[in-house]
């Protein structure tokens, strides 16, 4: 008996089966690159329109061309969304609370491979220390643009390196973060490889002249200095193909849906985008936020429905005229039918039973509103939809095999041509519009282009703040923009009305966040 | 088994049961006089005399003396009177007799276990309440646990989900004391601690001890928090062998059904202009009463063989019950062995016991859960139809094999054609125990067992399942097969040493042991699609062409494992002097793998004392009180009731991502790493400090006895998730243990005998209990948060959560909008907090308040027993009181804007003005106040003759759940009331139902 007490069994150390030690880790060069790529996985969560609140949910549902409405029983959702469009969020929102931890999860990511990475001996794994210093460069830049991101949200925040230290990190003015993003670009930027089919959604040259050209273009409005040459600059070497590309020589793609369709890996405009594959177990789909609900599986002959969620404001689908093909072949709208039928698709809430057709405007016409409606007002037709990527029937071949984008080189003409036009006093020149119009030219037959191509006059400065509304509807840019130019609490679209508030230009600090850190300050007017 | 071989199961052992039903009487007799007197030489009046196994008796008159004609010289005398013990005196030659009764001191020589040991009831000095088999509810039971439904004060034990046979079971002691941990009891079962109930069966239990406080709980540690249920099963008896054999068949009824509208109202909505004329589809399904199982049989069998002499004792004990439940496909078959041996040797000095316990289940997983489509399906819709996707004239019909597919939702008939779902489960455990004395008073044990549960489950839709042939499908109209197995084990070893000894008036005990357990669960499951043919169902996966075919769904493989220890040191002193004053210390040194590198071990110290007064010479004046004892206790307990790893970085999955390798000419996408907690070495277990103190109490004879209970506890040290800065940490919150919840109550146990003369008896016992609780903090100076959600009320709407338990509040407010009215159109107006009226999209989080309560307040319960000649009729009334019910179904299926949707009949009558979508408001909270006419039972047991074959034989009927009186309006007012969010009359539609069962018990 005490025999058996004072030999029995205290080891109380645990042993991990189905999930990995830090300890196992790390080993091999493959391993330090599975590190590395864990932010990229995650970045589609908050980036792209995965269906989480994060940076995509406030950086569309709060500018003037996507909204969320309640439809009928469907989309109250505790009027978060309202609350968005109408401007009138708090530091207690739960969305904005889930997009800080989403992005700053991301960052931890980062950190967490870099301090990985930097602690490994290159020789003891048999990595030459060229090829560690460059996964190293690459981790750097990511996090540069997670910054970035994170500053256009919030303006002034941490600024943290580290895993777990300092514990409670203070406040940075958003000076201070773009100084340390610019910083860390300038210095990691050379140091990445040229785009390349091989460095698909990596950070290549490409991706980081992007990002250094994005920073300069809102670097008035996020460091107080306005920076267009430079923005200019690395627009150029974008654009002449310095960052290299994914077909050998980087070009705008005059297919319309070339850079969103299933085999968009391929298109010669595309810089950096999120590799999805159904095929290898990385599909994905955008049916959470955009799709309708069963009914509207079989118009697209897919296999997924969403929760008609966001529709397309009436003001925006109103800017685009009727000849423009993105009007025709970026929404769904009208009558909707049975994939290459007749057949009319069915509703489901409203009009259940009768044909469905969406319609341009949000307002209960079931009950014979009348006039503009409101975000409560919506029915289950409610709004132009989504149609600007496609991932095919579930037939084809690449059946959900596209990419999500991020950069795209139109994207680069557009900055160019604004920090021309902004540089010559607000006022175009030929090589800005040569710019847009090497854009617009695409969308419009050659009958109808001789109308509708810009002139040193007609492209105004809020006339390329549309056409870049037209052209990057969708693409989670459009807050920034509405901001940059000035826009964000001054201009109306729809029933939403200007708040002349410019502190609503940043998001708050979440509530819960300035709980767990004392030392974060909350931005001004919240 | 196939139906037929189950009935004939039942009809056997039915027709078993009928052939005991006949009694025998022996003849001829004479007078027989006498007095009855009590230890005093007072007479007694009143005694009852019965002439045992007759209804042939008198009582005794204002002397004592009483006068009876007896069949004959075997005649036996049984005198019973209240609050004394039973005498029986044999006839023989003898005509006149003097009889002296004993005071009836039972309940205190009621054996009480205590864990790792037993205490006489006089001696304990901590809050324990024992039911024994003759207290226990009758009928059918799902889990073990409700024998004692309504028996112990400060229990809860909830079936929030109706009479599911495949459904669960909460329970709860002195309410909530952990957020993220367990709540639950720790079971232990003939000495193992962890006990699964599914090796229980309602026959086999012999008592429950349940361990309230924490003095009693302490022993067991870290797992002592929400206290500790020890079940004893019932063993061999010394004696003549026996062989009982018991059974019952029970049946459910639903006794209420929720009030959606019909055929022809849906035709009348559609008449009135309310719904659009294509939603008439031609037919009339009432889809609520097509999913009852109107003809659901429960039945249960079991036969036991046991018997002793004096070294030693065996019980065997066979079962089989088939449950159906209210639900098609809807049901679980179960048999099972439980033996058990004990035997003495070497002088008595060696004991051995040991058991081996088995339990084989199927249960069909199907049914059950298809209820909620009464709010989808169009009651004018069909159950079957043709295939027809044009619409002329013709229904609209997208269901290729039969069955009307709708649009919205699914139809059940077809899923229970295409489908099954069942899991195959068998429990095991094993124990043994060997005791030596090695000198008198100082025994040294070991007990050692092994505890295995396994299933496998299968999972199939056929190549004629709508999900896998709709032009949406993935699976182009190939089968799909799912298959899981599970294994979970616990070894335990716990050696032990006693020494009891009394040095003249002290009396000491003294245990000290070592516990040692180890758990692990093993899974692995996988899935395939592409079966072009039904033949395999899951029975030949690598048919299945989703393997290779990259059109289809990708097949899943997955396996999982993990385990934990638990290591103990622990000791106990008893103390008695004059078997008047008692003490009792304990202390349980425990260390458990779960928790963080620095916080591995723990001590868990326990006092009480016990004096029982009505002992002391001053009391001798007071000859009506019979018992008279007051106890104390303070125990401090611990709750490792978390999941494992909490305290280490792990490393998981990101999903895939592509890598070109040197040289490669394709992208291979290769999952990445990342870190998926942030470590926290310091994590440790929630400490439960509590005090009780109570008195035990019997009067007049024991006429009237029972026990009062106060207790405080705090549980301090919750563990819970905080926010941590970030950055800089990885990820966005960390386990650890920062806040406190405190818990005071009142629990009141009356026992009261009546009436107790001749043949009449009447008992009742009454259990009540006064909770109050408070989430004292949730903060420290690091971490914090203010309030908890919870409770989510859902879709359509996506309306939140409904309760918010806010920091130095009461657990289970509810809180959200306040009801100011409705705008002339129908749309909602709530009060804002600026004291102005607003309409829904005015809301901010602001502008919500508490608006009531989820939590009952006082539970109650009375039982009344009644004896007439071989009769009793037991009457139990169970009873909640003083909480709040959100009534979901109204809130959602009370509007008409749920049209076309089916609504409740309110949305167009009482409801008909609202025009605006749901949404969550003290509107739809309803006082949730309610008593239950829970369980009735009469049972009659036959007089045997000695030439019987039998030597006891009753039936009984029961009726479970039989009425309900309350004026909440929902259809069950008995919703969840245990964990932080409680009083949510959720929209699981499993109907509610009145069990009715007959049963049959016999000896021979």
């Amino acid at each position: 008996m005490g025999v058996l007490l004072t030999i029995g069994c205290t080891d109380l150390e645990e042993t991990t089966y189905s999930e990995l030690s830090e300890s196992n880790f790390y080993k091999t060069e493959l391993e330090l690159v599975q590190a590395n790529l864990r932010p990229f996985t995650h970045m589609q969560a908050w980036l792209a329109w995965s269906g989480q609140n994060g940076y995509y949910y406030h950086n569309e549902l709060s500018a003037d061309q996507t909204a969320w409405p309640q439809k009928g029983r469907h989309g109250y959702d505790n009027a978060d969304h309202i609350r968005q469009h109408y401007h009138t969020w708090t530091d207690q929102e739960g969305r904005l609370n889930n997009a800080w931890r989403l992005m700053w999860t991301g960052l931890g990511f980062v950190n967490t491979a870099i301090e990985s990475i930097e602690a490994v001996d290159a020789a003891s794994i048999g990595v030459t220390p060229e090829r560690l210093a460059s996964i190293v460069a690459e981790a750097k830049v990511l996090r540069a643009y997670h910054y970035m991101k994170i500053m256009d949200m919030w303006g002034n925040v941490p600024i943290v390196t580290t895993v777990g230290e300092p514990n409670n990190p203070p406040t940075a003015s958003r000076e201070e973060v773009f100084a340390f993003i610019e910083q860390e670009l300038l210095d990691n930027v050379e140091k990445l490889q040229p785009l390349s089919p091989q460095l698909i959604g990596r950070m290549s040259k490409a991706v980081g002249y992007s990002i250094l050209s994005e920073l300069y273009l809102n670097a008035e409005v996020w460091s107080g200095t306005p920076r267009w040459e430079e923005s200019i600059t690395y627009a150029d070497k974008v654009i002449n193909g310095e960052g290299g590309s994914l077909t050998g020589n980087i070009a705008l793609d005059q297919d319309p849906l070339g850079p969103f369709n299933n085999t968009n890996e391929d298109s010669p405009e595309n810089i950096f985008q999120f590799p999805f594959s159904r095929q290898n177990d990385f599909g994905y789909s955008w049916a959470s936020f955009y799709m309708g609900f069963s009914n509207m599986t079989a118009a697209l002959d897919v296999n997924y429905s969403g929760n008609n969620a966001f529709v397309v404001i009436p003001t925006a689908f109103n800017a685009y005229q009727e000849n423009d093909i993105r009007k025709q072949e970026w929404f769904l709208f009208g009558p909707q039918y049975k994939f290459g039928t007749e057949e009319p698709i069915l509703g489901s809430e409203e009009y259940n039973g009768e044909p469905f057709i969406y319609v341009n405007n949000i307002r209960r016409n079931t009950e014979g509103q009348t006039g503009e409606g409101s975000m409560t007002d919506g029915e289950e037709n409610s709004g132009a939809r989504f149609h600007k990527y496609r991932s095919g029937r579930q037939e084809d071949p690449n059946y959900l095999e596209g990419d999500y984008v991020v950069y795209r080189l139109t994207e680069l003409y557009f900055n160019k041509a604004e920090a021309l036009m902004r540089l010559n006093n607000g006022n175009a020149t030929q090589e800005a519009v040569d710019l847009i119009n090497a854009s617009k030219v695409r969308y419009f037959t050659s009958d109808d282009w001789a109308d509708e191509a810009y002139t040193t006059t007609s492209l105004t400065m809020s006339e390329l703040l549309i056409e870049r509304g037209r052209e990057f509807i969708f693409e989670g840019k459009r807050r920034t923009d509405l901001i940059r130019f000035g826009e964000f609490t001054t201009g109306s679209w729809w029933d939403h009305e200007p708040s002349g508030d410019l502190n609503l230009t940043i998001y708050p600090i979440p509530y819960r966040q300035l709980q767990a850190n004392p030392n974060l300050v909350q931005n001004p007017g919240y | 088994m196939d139906k037929n071989f189950k009935r004939f199961i039942l009809v056997f052992f039915l027709a078993l049961g009928m052939t005991s039903l006949h009694t025998l009487y022996a003849q001829g007799g004479k007078t027989v006089t006498g007095t009855v007197t009590d230890p005093g030489g007072m007479p007694l009046p009143g005694v009852t005399v019965q002439e045992k196994g007759t209804t042939n008796g008198v009582a005794t008159d204002f002397d004592g003396n009483f006068s009876i004609d007896v069949a004959s010289n075997n005649a036996v005398l049984v005198f019973s009177y209240v609050g004394m013990t039973n005498v029986e005196q044999a006839v023989g030659s003898q005509n006149s007799f003097t009889i002296t009764m004993e005071s009836n001191e039972e309940s205190l020589e009621e054996v009480v276990l205590i864990g790792y040991g037993s205490q006489e009831r006089k001696a304990v000095s901590t809050a324990v309440t024992k039911v024994d088999t003759d207290d226990f509810n009758q009928g059918q039971v799902s889990s073990p646990v409700e024998l004692i439904q309504g028996k112990v004060a400060g229990l809860q034990i909830t079936r929030a989900g109706g009479n599911n046979p495949n459904g669960g079971t909460a329970i709860q002691l002195r309410g909530v004391t952990s957020i993220t941990g367990s709540t639950s009891p720790l079971i232990v079962i003939d000495g193992i601690p962890g006990g699964n109930l599914d090796l229980l069966q309602q026959n086999d239990i012999e008592s429950f001890d349940v361990l309230k406080d924490g003095a009693a709980a302490a022993i067991y540690g870290t797992r002592g928090t929400n206290g500790v249920i020890l079940i004893t099963t019932k063993k061999g008896k010394k004696g003549k062998s026996t062989f009982n054999y018991s059974s019952f068949v029970s049946r459910d009824y639903v006794n209420s059904k929720p009030d959606f509208l019909s055929a022809d109202q849906f035709r009348a909505a559609i008449a009135d202009g309310i719904i659009s004329a294509n939603n008439d589809l031609g037919a009339s399904t009432d889809i609520f009463e097509e999913l009852v199982n109107r003809s659901n049989l429960t039945q249960y069998h079991n036969f036991v063989a046991s018997g002793g002499n004096e070294n030693g004792n065996y019980r065997a004990s066979l079962y089989y019950k088939d449950s159906e439940g209210i639900a098609l496909e809807n049901g679980r078959e179960e048999f099972g062995v439980r033996a058990s041996f004990n035997q003495k040797g070497l002088d008595d000095k060696l004991t051995f016991a040991s058991s081996v316990v088995v339990n084989v289940n199927d249960a069909n997983l199907l049914g059950g859960n298809q209820f909620g489509i009464v709010t989808d399906w169009n009651p004018t819709a069909p159950i079957y139809a043709p295939f027809n996707t044009s619409e002329e004239g013709v229904l609209f019909n997208q269901g290729r094999y039969g069955f009307y597919q709708p649009e919205n939702g699914y139809n059940p008939f077809s899923e229970y054609a295409n489908r099954f779902n069942q899991r195959k489960q068998i429990t095991f455990s094993g124990d043994v125990k060997l005791g030596y004395e090695i000198i008198p008073g100082l025994v040294a044990s070991v007990f050692g067992s092994y505890q295995r549960n396994s299933w496998n489950d299968r999972f199939y839709r056929s190549t004629q399942d709508y999900q896998q042939y709709n032009t949406g499908s993935p699976y182009f109209g190939t089968g799909y097969a799912y298959k899981g197995n599970h294994i979970d084990y616990t070894q335990t070893v716990e050696p032990t040493i006693n020494f009891t000894k009394d040095f003249g008036d002290h009396g000491f005990e003294l245990l000290g042991g070592y516990s040692y357990q180890y758990s692990t669960t093993e899974e692995y499951s996988m899935d395939n699609s592409g079966f072009t043919t039904d033949g395999f169902e899951d029975w030949n996966f690598g048919a299945g062409n989703a393997i290779t075919d990259t059109d289809l769904p990708r097949p899943n493989l997955s396996s999982f494992k993990e385990d934990n220890t638990l290591i103990a040191y622990f000791s106990r002193l008893s103390y008695n002097y004059l078997d008047r004053y008692f003490l009792q210390a304990s202390v349980r040194h425990e260390g458990s793998s779960r928790f963080g590198a620095n916080n591995k071990w723990a001590s868990f110290p326990a006092i009480s004392g016990g004096w029982l007064i009505s002992d002391e010479n001053f009391m001798e004046g007071a000859a009506w009180v019979n018992n008279l004892k007051l106890r104390a206790g303070y125990g401090i307990t611990g709750n490792q009731g978390i999941p494992n790893y909490q305290s280490i970085v792990t490393l998981g999955t990101g999903g895939k991502y592509p890598v070109f390798l040197d040289g490669a000419d394709g992208a291979t996408y290769y999952q990445t790493y990342g870190p998926v907690k942030n470590p926290n070495p310091d994590l440790k277990w929630e400490t439960k400090k509590e005090f009780n103190i109570g008195v035990d109490f019997g009067f007049w004879f024991n006429k009237l006895s029972g026990s009062i209970d106060y207790y405080t506890r705090r549980t301090e040290d919750l563990l819970l998730s905080y926010d941590v800065p970030q950055p800089p940490f990885v990820q966005g919150s960390i386990y650890t243990n920062v806040g406190n919840i405190t818990n005071n109550g009142l629990e009141l146990a009356l026992s009261y005998r009546v009436f107790e003369e001749g043949d009449f008896k009447w008992n009742v016992d009454f259990v009540g209990s006064y909770q109050n609780n408070e989430l004292t903090t949730l903060s420290n100076q690091i971490f914090s948060v203010s309030e908890l959600y919870g409770g989510n009320i859902g879709n359509p709407g996506n309306l939140g959560d409904a309760i918010r338990n806010t920091e130095g509040g009461p657990i289970g407010n509810f809180y959200g909008k306040r009801f100011a009215g409705f705008t002339v159109d129908g749309k909602w107006l709530f009060h804002k907090a600026d004291g102005t009226i607003g309409r829904a999209s005015d809301m901010t989080e602001e502008d919500k308040a508490i608006i009531g309560n989820g939590l009952p307040k006082y539970y109650a319960s009375l039982t009344n027993t009644f004896r007439y000649k071989n009769f009793d009729l037991t009457i139990l009334l169970r009873g909640k009181f003083k909480y709040d019910i959100l009534n979901t179904v109204d809130l959602f299926y009370g509007n008409p804007s749920l049209l076309p949707g089916n609504v409740l009949t309110s949305a167009l009558g009482q409801y008909n003005n609202i025009t605006e979508a749901p949404q969550y408001s003290d509107y739809y909270l309803e006082n949730g106040d309610f008593v239950k006419l829970d369980n009735l039972t009469l049972g009659y047991n036959f007089n045997l003759g000695e030439n019987s074959p039998f030597s006891a034989l009753r039936l009984f009927g029961s009726a479970r759940n039989l009425a309900t009186f309350t004026g909440y309006t929902g259809r069950d007012p008995e919703v969840q009331d245990t964990g932080l969010y409680p009083g949510i009359d959720d929209r699981n539609f499993y109907p509610r139902t009145v069990t009715v069962t007959a049963g049959v018990n016999v000896n021979f």
